[in-house]
């Protein structure tokens, strides 16, 4: 089954919000085991390996909608299971549970396509141009062998781009956007430095215009004076574009400062969600009270 | 948030912008054994249209936790609060979608603490500039609004590339009211905004309070300052505890000889 792709739809559409990206009760389960197998896990048993089968519940019964145009945050501890959130959407890891659909990504007969159903040829067909990833580590999200250049030029060429001066073109702009010096475009990646990398990232998670982008972690690593330029550059581009993104961190000054709503996820299931100024002012969750805490001394 | 219904047929009298019922607020601090800190114990408040309403009480009465309750920074634990929107529909803030009350928030409920968080690296008139764009001004008229608001705060105009972190205190405040409104919201929640500030800023402020409602804004405030609250309020509502012991015109009220401020 191939997808049939519509002309995209951004912003307020008859005078309610659209949806980007929903994510309906997904779950990923390591190791054996169907649904039986999460009896037993979770924030009320404080453990996410199975009782029963000894498998890990990464995320189970996560759900969430993200409007064209919003940022939404998920936060939590290392574990918590947020960024297997991300890689069951991005489709780095297939999911155990649920659904996942993209506006304007349908069956044949108009219904929405569940992502998680694809092939994975059309799975990886919808990251060249209506699903972006930006990874903690540049090392997954590009080949740091090749240029910057030549890192952008290939999600342009998968989307048919054939002309070298105008990708070349388009590849200056992207890069000039996010603040990429051009006179290193031709260097390997490999020689620059972290932030540059992150830059480089987003210039290629931004190449072919899409519909969402995916930030695990996007400053995590770095020195704080360089973090706080990528976080500033991202949330620049969040305006200007109108993309729907989901940011994945531990760090509540990135969420704080991406998102308007977000996640809180502990041992694999969100225990709070809520707008991000309440969670970090009135968190409801005891594990949220707790991580608030932590974070603001 | 979303277990609560949401009835289609909420009403509001027609002068009305927002009417609570009942508002209750408390803090289960589980990091101390569920201890329990009681914030609302059952307000009742309307605001008129275009009105300004003034909260007064000593500190910990509850009058900033009402006011976090009604831009939902705080989630309140019973109660309603009735909001008509511009669109003219009436809907429960306690119970709206965190969705929807972000975009609520994004066109027409503001507020304003007295602690400026502005994005780091920002010029003070380009933080206030994309306050505008924010709020959904023109893009290019929206750096003439900054300039403007900026100058009737009193912000020197030799301050403006200047990072807000560099500025005094005052200057802090009146640079986060100029973004609180420099698009005006249809209500705007004003948390203290000039507890930092000298009297001849103090005085420049408060004209500009004023003149939010003389254009058509409708504001609940929070003031520590007598003064202000005589000027700038059609209606004060004395807080204590929790709940709601007087209210008034301010010249009733302060007739009255409550204890409305710390002395």
């Amino acid at each position: 089954m191939s997808p049939h792709t519509q002309p995209r739809q951004r912003g307020m559409i008859g005078g309610t919000a659209a949806t980007a990206l929903a994510v309906e009760r997904l779950g990923k389960i390591y190791g054996p085991g169907g649904p039986e197998a999460v009896e037993g896990t979770g924030p009320e048993f404080a453990r996410s390996v199975s009782p029963s089968t000894g498998a890990v519940i990464g995320c189970w019964d996560v759900s969430f909608a993200v409007a064209p145009g919003e940022a939404l945050g998920i936060i939590g501890e290392s574990g918590s299971g947020k960024s297997t959130v991300m890689r069951c959407i991005a489709g780095d890891q297939s999911a155990s549970a649920g659904s996942v659909n993209l506006a304007g990504v349908d069956r044949p007969g108009g219904t929405p396509a569940d992502l998680l159903q694809l092939a994975p040829s059309d799975r990886r067909a919808l990251r060249i141009d209506r699903l972006s990833v930006v990874y903690q580590d540049p090392a997954e999200g590009l080949d740091l062998r090749v240029s910057a250049g030549g890192n952008i030029a290939e999600p342009l060429t998968a989307a048919g781009w054939r002309h070298f001066g105008r990708i070349r073109q388009r590849a200056a702009d992207l890069l000039s956007r996010t603040e990429v010096p051009l006179d290193r475009m031709d260097d390997p990646v490999l020689t620059y430095s972290g932030g540059m990398r992150q830059r480089v990232q987003l210039a290629k998670a931004l190449a072919n215009d899409p519909q969402v982008v995916l930030l695990d972690e996007p400053t995590t690593g770095l020195d704080a004076s360089v973090a706080a330029g990528v976080l500033d550059l991202i949330r620049d581009l969040l305006e200007e574009t109108g993309i729907a993104a989901v940011v994945v961190s531990h760090d509540f000054s990135v969420i704080e400062m991406l998102t308007r709503r977000c996640l809180v996820m502990h041992h694999g299931r969100v225990v709070e969600e809520g707008l991000t100024d309440q969670l970090l002012e009135d968190p409801q969750h005891p594990y949220s009270q707790r991580l608030v805490g932590a974070a603001r001394g | 948030m979303s277990d609560r219904t949401r009835p289609d047929d909420l009403t509001l009298p027609d002068d009305l912008l927002l009417s609570i019922r009942d508002l209750r607020k408390r803090f289960v601090l589980h990091a101390v054994d569920g201890r329990v800190v009681e914030g609302l114990q059952g307000v009742d408040l309307d605001v008129a249209e275009r009105r300004h309403l003034a909260l007064a009480g000593l500190s910990g009465a509850g009058k900033s936790s009402l006011l976090k309750c009604i831009h939902r920074t705080y989630v309140a634990d019973a109660g309603t609060i009735h909001y008509r929107t511009e669109p003219g529909a009436v809907v429960d803030l306690t119970g709206l979608p965190d969705a929807e009350m972000a975009d609520l928030r994004a066109r027409e409920i503001g507020y304003v603490s007295q602690f400026l968080r502005a994005e780091p690296r920002r010029g003070v008139h380009d933080v206030v500039t994309r306050a505008a764009v924010r709020m959904g001004a023109d893009a290019d008229e929206s750096a003439d609004r900054a300039a403007e608001v900026l100058r009737r705060v009193n912000i020197a105009e030799n301050l403006w590339q200047t990072y807000p972190t560099l500025l005094s205190g005052g200057e802090k405040q009146r640079v986060n009211l100029a973004a609180g409104i420099v698009v005006a919201p249809r209500l705007l929640l004003l948390d203290e905004p000039v507890s930092a500030l000298d009297p001849a800023n103090r005085e420049g402020v408060i004209e500009v309070v004023a003149d939010l409602t003389a254009r058509g804004a409708t504001v609940v405030s929070v003031f520590h300052d007598l003064d202000a609250i005589r000027r700038l309020a059609d209606l004060v509502v004395v807080l204590a505890g929790g709940h709601v012991t007087d209210r008034g015109t301010p010249t009733d009220v302060l007739e009255r000889g409550l204890e409305l401020v710390p002395s």
